[in-house]
Formats: structure tokens, sequence, C-alpha cells
């Protein structure tokens, strides 16, 4: 048990290939619907907002800019993988191109940075591998 | 106005059984779950052939990819079945969570339809063996965990931490306030004689020097994994009447449901609320009666989290009051509302849903020995989330 277990890699499928596609060059774009152009994340088969059950999603780059909901120190994992990353921080952000648009990632700053409901962050990027990047969060230099 | 439920009263709890609950028991689970289905069918002065209905919800709660192997790790309806060698007119599984209530609604609507005569209710929990209970190797992370597990973002104690911190941030809570609900299960628990925490009471300060694993979670606000099995026999009350015990009535009975898209294990505060609230209704719309007029209503504390979520959904203390509300004795079984008189799952070990729905046959029919309160008229057994789970309000007389 030295050596540390790899981290679990997402696998794309029809229904995330734009989106892996995207953070591997440190963009976030997120699934759009074709026809009523609600953001849904994660893609479904069917689009939450018209119901459609061919939404085509698109996928558009957004600002990467949020606003945190919740968050928590994690100071064990489940996954061995993350075995030297403890004690590290994830945050529940809000994008702001759309109410309730809600991803969940790794705080770069630390389990030490001062935290608040409404603190702004932006999108960064951690690199699991080659071509593989997933999105994490930063505190907005400005906050 | 749809939710009259027209099954009121025409079904109740004849019997029961609950084996020791343990760490890891001695027995195959399966064998645990056939000798727990026979005691609970002769108490109810049954013998095994007349039971012609089954129910259960049969998940193995765990992110840690333990293999389900019916008799092994779950036990269904269907293979407890066959084990007693009876061949039910109706047996089925509850999907969702919320797996007692759920098995208790399906038992419930099998018995005012006619579907069975006589239904056993049960609910087998296992601790696997071997390897931690939710740590999961998993290198590739395929179809919905692939968006949360690359993160870190995995298992059920993060999953609970994200809506507790938007709590305690929400409504300037300290994460201190929860020793007085970990104090009041492990109290009551200590006093039930198969629970894992038999004789085992904490105090305010082992509760905050535990460790925390996902901030504000801590060791003690997860109920620990256990090998148990309970068993209920269900029947209508026309023939609840000729048997031995006092019969214990359903009066009415409502699942949680959300619809928001989210990520898998993505718990928003909100979510949970919002249902919370819609749940109070349909209890109140499905039993007839206000949530005020249960003198037993135990809350599902499977994290602990999930106590204050219930009591203020349903209406015990206002919105953001709970962590002052447990703190000021409100949930004291001596003088307050006893919402852990059985325990719950953090004073007896988790079989889930078990301990409220127990407690609540155990009160109203007369049945507590020791532990009886004065006042067990009305009670309400919890299971899960308010936004993923049920409820079943239960009265010791009918209406």
């Amino acid at each position: 048990m030295n050596e540390t277990p790899a981290k679990p890699v997402p696998v794309p499928d029809a229904q995330s290939a734009g989106y892996w596609d995207a953070t591997a060059a440190h963009v976030l774009a997120i699934a759009r619907c074709t026809h009523c152009a609600t953001f849904v994340h994660p893609p479904g088969m069917v689009c939450p907002s018209c119901l459609s059950t061919d939404p085509r999603f698109a996928f558009v780059p957004v600002s990467g800019r949020g606003t945190v909901r919740s968050w928590t120190v994690l100071r064990d994992s489940f996954l061995p993988g993350f075995r030297d990353d403890v004690p590290f921080v994830l945050v529940d952000v809000e994008l702001e191109e759309q109410a309730e648009l809600r991803l969940i990632g790794r705080l770069v700053d630390g389990p030490d940075a001062p935290l608040h409901i409404g603190d702004r962050v932006t999108t960064v990027f951690d690199d699991l591998g080659p071509g593989v990047s997933v999105p994490a969060f930063a505190l907005a230099v400005d906050a | 106005m749809s939710g009259a439920f027209t099954a009121r009263s025409q079904v109740a709890i004849v019997g029961y059984a609950q084996s020791p609950i343990v760490r890891h028991a001695d027995a195959p689970l399966g064998a645990i779950a056939v000798d727990t289905a026979l005691r609970a069918i002769a108490d109810a002065g049954l013998t095994k052939d007349q039971i012609d209905g089954f129910t259960t919800g049969s998940l193995l709660p765990s992110s840690g990819g333990h293999a389900s192997v019916d008799g092994v790790s779950i036990v269904t309806a269907n293979w407890l079945a066959e084990q007693l060698r009876v061949t039910p007119r109706f047996a089925a599984g509850f999907q969702g969570f919320g797996q007692v209530p759920g098995a208790v609604m399906l038992a419930v609507n099998a018995l005012a339809t006619g579907a069975a005569d006589y239904v056993l209710v049960h609910r087998a929990l296992h601790n696997p063996p071997r390897g931690r209970y939710h740590a999961n190797p998993m290198t590739e992370a395929r179809g919905a965990m692939q968006w949360t597990a690359p993160q870190g973002f995995f298992g059920p104690l993060a999953m609970i931490a994200l809506p507790y911190n938007e709590y305690l941030q929400r409504y300037n809570a300290s994460r201190g306030a929860m020793a007085a609900v970990l104090v009041e299960a492990r109290a009551n628990g200590a006093r039930i004689p198969w629970s894992y925490w038999r004789d085992q009471p904490i105090t305010a300060d082992d509760y905050l020097d535990a460790r925390v694993i996902a901030d504000p979670i801590g060791v003690l606000d997860c109920d620990i994994p256990v090998d148990g099995v309970a068993a209920f026999v269900l029947t209508r009350a026309d023939r609840a009447r000729d048997l031995p015990n006092r019969p214990v009535y359903v009066a009415g009975y409502a699942q949680g449901t959300t619809h928001a898209p989210r990520l898998p294990m993505h718990w928003p505060l909100d979510d949970i609320m919002g249902a919370g609230f819609e749940v109070a209704r349909r209890l109140e719309a499905s039993s007839g009666l206000a949530m005020r007029e249960i003198d037993v209503p135990q809350l599902y504390d499977g994290f602990s989290p999930f106590v204050y979520f219930w009591l203020e959904s349903l209406g015990y203390c206002p919105v953001g009051e709970a962590h002052r509300f447990v703190q000021d004795g409100g949930i004291r079984t001596d003088g307050g509302l006893p919402v852990l008189s059985g325990g719950g799952a953090l004073g007896n070990g988790r079989m889930h849903g078990i301990p409220q729905m127990l407690e609540c046959y155990l009160q109203l029919s007369q049945r507590a020995g020791d532990r009886q309160l004065a006042c067990a008229s009305v009670g309400l057994a919890c299971h899960s989330s308010p936004h993923y789970g049920g409820a079943v309000v239960y009265t010791a007389e009918p209406l």
C-alpha cells in the first residue's frame, strides 16, 4: 500500500464526449439544449426543461465564474486515489450563466482558505493525465 | 382534491421480531432472515403457511461496490418466501430509497386490495466482512459517476456534508449543537436489548472529540454498518382483531420526491426541505391527522442532520431553529418530543428505517416494556432524506 492507487478518470460516452473534449483543452463547456437553450448539467437523454427526447445538446463555453453554495473538507476519501490529497475541499458552485446550474469540484485554495456561502470562484483545471483534465475551482481574486 | 387514502385504518401490524444487531453476525444473513421471519410469524399467532404476501426493500446501501448476492448480502422478498417453502400470492421489492416505509406501502396496498391476507415485511441489512464499507477502488468513472468521482466527490458522507454545511452557514449554527442529538439517540439505544450500542451511552464531549471525516460530518454523525434483520406481520383490521397482540393501524403514508436535475448524490438543502414540506402535506392528507397530533414522531437519523431536516420540514420547530430546539431539550424523550425514543439508526446501528417503525409499533401496541411512553396514540415512522424517502402514520386505535 505504498504506491497511491490511480484516481478514477472519466470515461467519455455519447452524452459526455463534448464536455470532456472541452475540458481537455481547459475550457468549461456546458451542455445546452438545441431546442430551448437551457443549460443542463449533467446532460441526460431528455431535456429537463422542454422535455425534448432529442435535445442535441451543444457544448457551449461558459465563463467558469460562479458562487459557492456549500462546501466540505474531505479528511478521508472512499476513493483510494485521493489518499494523498486529503484534506481537500470540495465546493458546490452555482455558475453565473443560469440559476441552479451547479457543479461540484475541488477548491484549489486548500482547507485553510476562509470560505463563505456566496464567495465568488473561477474555474481552473486539474490535469489527471494526457488529454484528461477535470474542472476545479479557485477563489476569485476580486472576492 | 386528490389524496384521499381509502385504506386508512384498514391494515394493521400484528407481530414483529428483531434480530440482535451486530457488526458481523456468525450466521449468514439469509439464515438470520429466515429465523427472524419465523419468530415474527409466531409472534403474530400465525403459521408460515398463512403468509401469502412478502415485501421488502433489499438494497445494500453502500458505495463500496460490494456484490449483492441474495441470501448473503441482501435478502429479497422472493428469496425469503422460497426458503420458507411457501408460495405467496404477492411478493414485491420496493425500488426506491425509503425502503422500510416503501415495503410497508406495498404491503398495505396488497392487503387493502385483497391481493394478500397476511404480509410479512422484512428488512435485512449487511455489513460486508471484507474491505471498507464505502471504499471503492474504481480507476475509471463511467456513466453518472464520471461527473463527480474524478473530482473526488464520492460516497454518502460528502453527499450529506454539503447540505449540512449549507444549513450551518445559512442559520449560523454550530456543529457542536448536534451533540444533543447524538446523546439522545445513544441514551435511548443503550436501553434497547438488541441494539449494537446497548449499554453504551455517550456524552457531548465524546461526540465533540470524535474524528471529523467530511466537515462538518464526523464519524459519530453516521450510523454504524451492521448485520441485522427485522420482520413484521401485517394484515387487514378485521383479521387483526382475532390475533393475540394489540393491532397498530396504518393511518396513512407519503413518499418524498424531487425532480431537480442534479449531479449524482448532490443533495442541495433546498431540494431536501422543499420535498419535506410536501411530505408533511401529503401525510396530513393521507392520514387526516395533523403533524402536531403525533405523539411518537420517529424521525430518520441515518446521518444526524436528517433529524434537523425532518424536525423543520414536519413543522416541529421553525425552519432554521432545529439546532436550537435540540439544545433546549426539544427532543428529550423525558419532557420533549420523543423523536428518537427508539434510539434511531444512530442508537441501534444501520437498520435503515426499522428502529423508527419498530418504536412506533412497540409504543402504540403497549409492548415497549420499561420504555413505554405515557402518551403513545399516534406514531410516525420516517426513513431516508425527506426528498427521497417516505413516512408512515400509525395509530393505536382505528380512525
